[in-house]
């Protein structure tokens, strides 16, 4: 899932002064289930501009919606046609940043600012804590690494850890992160795979990742038909 | 979207013969609204204030809450409603139009009859009611002894019913004075018989006919009348049932020092109602269970005592009434008076002249289904009909009554009536139950034995307000609970963490089975695709009651400082906190907004008032540790801390909210709460003036 954490409330409002007519717009998907962009805090952020203004005594007006997932043209496709309708300035958009590009691209002459900031692949550590788990780095080598990623969850993304700074089981950085090589070490000792870490891994080929340039899925058989059609 | 079950019922309601909104009224009853609570109730029953007083509540004893401490007081609250809405009530009886040429004629003015009157007065039909006594009630009226049901209240019930335009002929026996052919004649199209049993049973047992042998109706009669003849110091009654535990009680307070109740069940198998036994005890009357009657010892024709036999058995095998005694146990008491109260009858007078068959000797031919007798146009309902059995059943008898009746006499066809089963939600899950906070009922007060003893008057206190309300709260708001919106879910186990009971889960999307559901509403105040509501409280529902409230007064009349406050609903001991009148506000500058458990406010909800123009926003929940939902208390301040953090990036600030917890009552603290928070908001006013 992806992970994002709200933007401050100052930096939003100040992206949609002079706006007159403002939407918030949530999504449904993975914003939704890390508490930051749903139904909800659309309703709180919608909220929370209304009361503003309304101190600053500025006559503005602060629509709400929320759809399926932003990341889908055809989710966005209803939302774009209602912010035409009504004549919407300006749009804020509580998805990660998948979601604003999608509908900025949709909505041309209208902005759509971000509403959160998006951070990173992660999962449920107890609840109201994500970790980030996986670096989207696009050659997954956690068949070697006993399904602890170091590429995401070690601060240097080394391939043959641990580094010196390794305390403890926690990283030299501090706080609660731990080191994800003792983590590796740990999981393949109950393995009985520890071994394997002995085949020393080779530099990485960081271009399969975000180093590499913009990347590009395509599912042949489904694309094709697409561009036929 | 995925909604509760609507098949299945609370067991509460399912448990009612006449399928009371129990909840309901319960949950009107928390929230003040007594007079909703009281058309609850008589929308099911029209005799809500005797079943007020001596309902023998089936909701009770099947309601769920029985698992975590106690069953909701019911019963003690349905009398509550009644006794405080008297004016309402009387102001909402009206007179019924007459819709269609058919008249109705029914015999008996008892519970049964009365209701099928009711209904078909409702229904649009003209109806007649003959009763052979001086007062409408049947048994109610004449032989419920005055202590459990004083007249007056039976005449509420029965003063609503005429009220809607049904004609009562008292003093009218049928079959003797007028016979069913007469009233046929007189153009009733239909006659419904519900004169119910009102002839004691008797015994062969030697000695019956002496002086001082008694029979439990013509003696509780002559008691309502105040016509008894002495019953002496002793007076042994002859049965287990709660007649004879009324006529034991009677004799008690006519003088008898010494009543026993002799019966041939067990203890256990006794069929009065637990409740009455164990008041009789406390008032000093004794018990002999497995005992037969075996003669009447009289001299010179009066009683002057009994001869018991030890019955070894009641029943046989299959469950019939098959008596054994073991001859040689003998036990004889002393008695002045010996009454029976073994069992009653039907006085069938009423057919006589008529075609209408009998089964056998008191008993009418009669089908259970049709309720139609053996003669086209004449119905039967009531204890005449089913045996004998409780004051709400014979109303659901009369309300199947009034149904066969109509379909009748707008079809000429007879209408198929099948016994109706309602799938309930089942017993409250052990696992749930054993999270759910225990609150103890609050008591009935009863007055001293010795004290009651000693006249006929009323010996149960009804609710107070505040231990009506305090009641209320107690009920379980079963299968009201809360329910997601498949479209808007996003799975993402929110509900699931947050649920105090272990209650929610995700299959692809959320799901509160409403088996388990408390309704605490943490849940749909935390999800944030805003995908679960209540039954009974619909998400962001407190903005929409909020304008409404504030609507009420032109914006240029608000009051300032404004200040809203959500307020506990479960704090207050009477209702004038409970509703917020303009009025109010408008003098205080204090909006009240009542919340069944402020723990289900959404930060939405909080921040709603000050969009409206609120200046500042006070929550008042229960006194500290007092929520009767777990966690729920934590899960708020978290709301809170959010809330103020935004007011405070807003620049209004944090103090703008305030957070309370009761003290003691609403009544005691809320006010000094709401004049702190208003200071608070005064002194800021001069700090932003003066800087």
């Amino acid at each position: 899932m992806i992970v994002a954490e709200q933007k401050p409330f100052g930096q939003v409002k100040e992206f949609v002064e002079g706006y007159r007519k403002i939407m918030v717009a949530g999504c449904g998907a993975c914003v939704t289930v890390c508490l930051v962009g749903g139904e909800a805090e659309v309703k709180v952020l919608a909220s929370g501009l209304r009361i503003a203004h309304l101190q600053e005594g500025k006559a503005t007006e602060v629509l709400e919606a929320c759809v399926t997932r932003q990341c889908e043209p055809e989710f966005n496709d209803p939302l774009v046609e209602r912010i035409r309708e009504e004549g919407v300035e300006a749009v804020i958009s509580l998805a990660c940043g998948v979601g604003v590009n999608l509908l900025a691209e949709a909505l041309e002459d209208v902005p759509v600012f971000p509403g959160v900031n998006t951070t990173f692949f992660g999962g449920v550590k107890e609840a109201g804590t994500w970790l980030e788990l996986c670096a989207g780095c696009g050659e997954c080598i956690l068949h070697l690494t006993g399904g602890i990623c170091p590429v995401a969850r070690c601060a240097k993304s080394i391939m043959n850890g641990p580094c010196g700074g390794t305390n403890d089981g926690k990283c030299e950085l501090g706080g609660e992160t731990a080191c994800a090589w003792a983590l590796i070490i740990e999981r393949m000792s109950r393995l009985g795979t520890l071994g394997q870490l002995e085949t020393v891994q080779p530099a990485r080929d960081w271009s399969t990742g975000h180093y590499g340039g913009p990347r590009r899925m395509t599912v042949e058989a489904v694309q094709a038909v697409a561009k036929e059609e | 979207m995925r909604v509760a079950n609507e098949c299945l019922t609370a067991p509460c309601s399912a448990a009612c013969p006449v399928q009371t909104d129990t909840r309901g009224y319960a949950d009107a009853v928390a929230r003040g609204d007594y007079e909703r609570a009281l058309e609850l109730l008589l929308e099911a029953n029209p005799f809500s204030s005797v079943c007020g007083r001596i309902c023998d509540h089936p909701c009770e004893q099947a309601c769920r809450r029985s698992k975590i401490d106690a069953p909701v007081g019911l019963r003690a609250l349905k009398r509550f409603v009644v006794e405080h809405t008297g004016e309402h009530r009387r102001a909402r009886r009206a007179r019924q139009p007459v819709l269609y040429p058919e008249r109705v004629a029914i015999v008996g003015a008892g519970p049964a009859g009365l209701t099928a009157a009711h209904d078909l007065a409702r229904a649009g039909y003209a109806v007649t009611v003959f009763e052979r006594g001086d007062a409408p009630g049947g048994m109610l009226g004449a032989t419920i002894p005055r202590y459990r049901l004083p007249y007056e209240v039976v005449r509420e019930d029965i003063d609503d019913i005429l009220a809607l335009g049904v004609e009562l002929r008292t003093g009218v026996e049928i079959g003797r004075d007028v016979t069913l052919d007469d009233l046929r004649r007189e153009g009733f199209s239909a006659i419904l018989l519900a004169t119910g049993l009102s002839e004691s049973h008797s015994l062969t047992i030697p000695g019956i006919g002496s002086e001082g042998v008694l029979l439990a109706v013509p003696f509780l009669e002559a008691a309502r009348l105040g016509t008894t003849t002495p019953v002496g110091d002793r007076v042994v009654v002859i049965g287990g049932g709660n007649v004879a535990f009324d006529v034991a009680r009677t004799a008690r307070r006519l003088g008898a020092s010494e009543v026993t109740c002799a019966c041939l069940e067990s203890r256990e198998e006794m069929p009065a109602h637990e409740w009455e036994i164990t008041e009789a005890l406390e008032e000093g009357i004794q018990v002999m269970p497995s005992w037969g009657p075996r003669a009447i010892v009289a001299e010179e024709g009066r009683v002057r005592g009994i001869e018991l036999k030890k019955c070894l058995r009641v029943f046989d095998e299959e469950g019939r009434f098959a008596p054994t005694f073991d001859e040689g146990h003998i036990a004889t008491l002393l008695a002045d008076s010996v009454i029976l109260a073994v069992g009653q009858r039907a006085d069938l007078a009423c057919i006589e002249g008529s075609s209408v068959q009998i089964e056998r000797p008191g008993r009418l031919r009669y089908s259970e289904r049709t309720m139609a007798t053996s003669e086209p146009g004449v119905f039967a309902c009531g204890e005449v009909a089913t045996g004998p059995g409780s004051a709400v059943r014979a109303v659901a008898d009369g309300h199947r009554a009034a149904r066969a009746v109509a379909h009748y006499l707008e079809t000429g066809e007879l209408l198929e009536q099948a016994p109706v089963t309602h799938p309930t939600l089942g017993e409250l899950p052990d696992a749930v139950a054993e999270k759910v906070r225990r609150v103890a009922p609050v008591a009935l007060r009863h007055a001293p034995a010795e004290a009651r003893v000693t006249d006929f008057g009323d010996f149960e206190a009804g609710y107070s307000e505040a231990e009506a309300l305090r009641e209320a709260r107690r009920c379980l708001a079963c299968a009201a609970g809360a329910f997601a919106d498949d479209d808007r879910c996003a799975g993402c186990l929110t509900c699931v963490r947050v649920c105090p009971y272990g209650v929610a889960t995700v299959d692809k999307t959320a799901a509160m089975p409403e088996e388990m559901c408390q309704a605490c509403g943490l849940c749909a105040a935390e999800c944030p695709a805003a995908a679960i509501a209540l039954q009974r409280f619909g998400t962001y529902r407190m903005r929409e009651e909020l304008s409404a409230l504030l609507a009420q007064i032109p914006e240029s009349e608000l009051p300032r400082p404004l200040v809203v406050s959500y307020c506990c609903l479960f704090e207050v001991t009477s209702r004038s906190f409970v509703r917020a009148h303009p009025a109010d506000l408008a003098e205080t500058g204090i909006a009240r907004v009542m919340v069944p458990c402020v723990a289900r406010l959404s930060v939405p909800d909080i921040l709603a008032p000050y969009e409206l123009g609120a200046d500042a926003v006070v929550i008042i929940s229960c006194a500290d540790g007092e929520c009767m939902y777990p966690t729920a208390e934590q899960r708020l301040a978290g709301r809170v801390r959010r809330a103020k953090a935004l007011l405070d990036e807003i620049g209004l600030g944090a103090e703008r909210l305030d957070h309370w917890k009761t003290h003691e009552s609403a009544e005691v603290s809320w006010t000094a709460f709401w004049e702190i928070s208003k200071r608070k908001l005064a002194q800021t006013a001069v700090k932003e003036t003066v800087g």
